[in-house]
């Protein structure tokens, strides 16, 4: 049993002028849960959460947020969302803890619910000792923790993030994925973003979206099993000490092989091998290496990362040539 | 309430933390410093600051756009509008916190001419009813000043351009009209009636008519009533400039 929906976006579409940004976007994002928005630059991410955020309203279609629709009960969904925007715009002459009060007397928060939640959410943030600071004065790292410390002031159930890790050095990535794994259960997280082993690691399902429609929705591993499905099968990576040329034609003439290619030469040469990539397939490679006096090295299967599945699926043009560089390695 | 009075004080202060706060005081000090000393602080002359309240817009007219001109193109630029926007506010009380906050400042502008007053106390004794109406038109005064600002910088996300379109409508709004009746009132027949309520009409929408009487002691209700609804004017116009932007 699904528990209930906590955002639900009906039909969306949003028109700026001629251009169509979202075309009848639908989703639902369940309670407690932590879902990536993915996309590439333009692809209307901005402009969905935009309007679940009550920025701008809808060209047509329904969306609510904590049971309150967008456009009718637009203040009771501000009250209940806290948003980060993506370039997390701040008052620079004021100090980190005034900012803060003040966004609290936005929100109508009385003030020792104020103090009480300021030293909570500075604590959460690491910015406790950042409150007496100019906010112009900050770093980019700091001033993203003040924005998610901003929209989690008012503990509300819904957070909405557009691209929070932007501008933060390696350990702070960590620390922010850290704190949004943290707030799974509690709230209902929607994480725009397009660094893709964020998703990997801290979100339950992913919404990709694509020049304003939704391309695909699913748990990660749905999504790159999607992905092996529609590629035609999963890659076989092979390494073998001897005469590259004469490997790759032997190799390619064994039946259910689609292609060979060659990534390395060398003494030691390195093939991709698409196909049915099953277990006799293996067998009859190694068989084949061997049998024909080279030296089998390493064999692996490659399944298809979430990284290939997002340019496959929005970039179709593309979808051929895989990153080969260091994809495998990693 | 309390979230337009938040709005409101962090516009006041921020006047306060930038150095554009100070000029505009330091300009506006010299320039009543000069009236004062020029105008009253003469031997033999009267122990009424009145002159010098009453040419009070002369120079609002220059100093009010940069009190306004950031409220909300500053918004604009910065993309701190979505913050705003996306936080539990209505439209009205958003709008209202900015004027609020301008208006405030204003006001703060205006009472540090009291020093004058205080100045002129320990030399004479002047008549406090005219000084107390003088001051309550000046209040009357900004808000209409302060509300054609606001409205400007809702429309523009330069600042420059806000302060530049708001210092020419009140420019016109306080002498245009006075001049071309003045100009044209000899040479209008009283038989044209049509042109005669032109220039009626000129008249009675310029601003500096309006403030003669309170620094005489005179509330005419008539001189109320055209700046709040010259305020409510451009709020509301405000307002939908700003429900416009968010269709958009």
């Amino acid at each position: 049993m699904q528990k209930p929906a906590e955002i639900v976006v009906d039909q969306i579409t949003k028109d700026y002028g001629r251009f169509r940004a979202v075309d009848h976007i639908s989703f639902e994002v369940s309670k407690g849960s932590v879902v990536g928005f993915l996309g590439p630059n333009g692809a209307g991410k901005t402009t969905t959460i935009r309007m679940l955020t009550c920025y701008m309203p809808p060209t047509s279609g329904r969306a609510s947020v904590a049971g309150y629709d967008v456009f009718s009960q637009s203040l009771q969904v501000r009250e209940n969302i806290g948003y980060l925007p993506e370039s997390t715009p701040l008052y620079h002459e004021m100090r980190v803890g005034e900012y803060l009060d003040y966004r609290g007397k936005l929100r109508g928060m009385p003030r020792a619910q104020r103090r009480q939640r300021i030293g909570e959410v500075a604590e959460r943030c690491w910015l406790g000792d950042r409150l007496r600071w100019l906010v112009g004065n900050l770093s980019k790292g700091y001033r993203q923790r003040l924005g998610i410390a901003d929209a989690l002031l008012h503990n509300p159930p819904v957070l909405v993030l557009d691209e929070p890790t932007v501008g933060l050095d390696p350990s702070q990535i960590r620390e922010a994925r850290r704190l949004i794994a943290e707030l799974a259960g509690q709230h209902t997280v929607l994480l725009s973003t397009h660094i893709l082993s964020e998703v990997e690691l801290v979100c339950q399902r992913v919404i990709i979206i694509g020049r304003g429609r939704i391309l695909a929705q699913g748990t990660p591993d749905e999504l790159k099993q999607q992905g092996a499905q529609r590629g035609g099968g999963s890659r076989l990576l092979v390494e073998v000490r001897g005469p590259a040329d004469q490997i790759k034609s032997a190799i390619a003439a064994l039946p259910g092989v689609q292609d060979a290619k060659i990534l390395g030469g060398g003494p030691v040469a390195s093939f991709e091998i698409t196909g049915k990539v099953e277990a006799a397939l293996r067998e009859q490679i190694a068989a084949t290496v061997v049998g024909r006096g080279w030296a089998l090295r390493e064999m692996r299967t490659a399944g298809m990362s979430l990284e290939e599945f997002f340019v496959q699926i929005t970039d179709p043009g593309r979808s051929g040539e895989r990153s080969d560089g260091g994809r495998e390695a990693a | 309430m309390l979230r337009t009075l938040a709005i409101a004080g962090r516009e006041i202060k921020a006047l306060f933390y930038a150095p554009l706060g100070y000029i505009v005081l330091t300009i506006y000090l010299l320039f009543v410093g000069l009236l004062f000393s020029l105008q009253i602080l003469r031997p033999g002359s009267l122990a009424d600051p009145g002159p010098m309240i009453a040419m009070n817009h002369l120079i609002m007219v220059f100093l009010v756009p940069f009190i306004t001109m950031a409220l909300f193109s500053e918004e604009y630029r910065s993309g701190r509008i979505e913050v705003l926007r996306t936080s539990p506010l209505t439209e009205v009380e958003l709008i209202f916190g900015k004027f609020l906050g301008a208006l405030g400042f204003y006001t703060v502008l205006v009472l540090s001419s009291v020093v004058f007053v205080l100045i002129l106390l320990a030399f004479g004794r002047p008549d406090f009813p005219p000084i107390f109406t003088g001051y309550v038109g000046l209040v009357l005064m900004g808000m209409l000043m302060v509300s054609v600002g606001l409205f400007f910088s809702a429309l523009s996300q330069h600042q420059v351009v806000a302060a530049m379109s708001s210092c020419i409508t009140l420019l016109v709004l306080d002498w245009l009209a006075t001049v071309l009746s003045f100009l044209l009132r000899p040479y209008v027949k009283p038989s044209w009636h049509f042109l005669q309520g032109v220039l009626n009409v000129l008249g009675y929408i310029a601003i500096e008519p309006h403030t003669t009487g309170f620094a005489r002691g005179v509330v005419d209700t008539r001189d109320v009533v055209y700046f709040l609804t010259g305020s409510f004017l451009f709020l509301a116009m405000t307002y939908v400039v700003m429900e416009s932007r968010r269709w958009r």
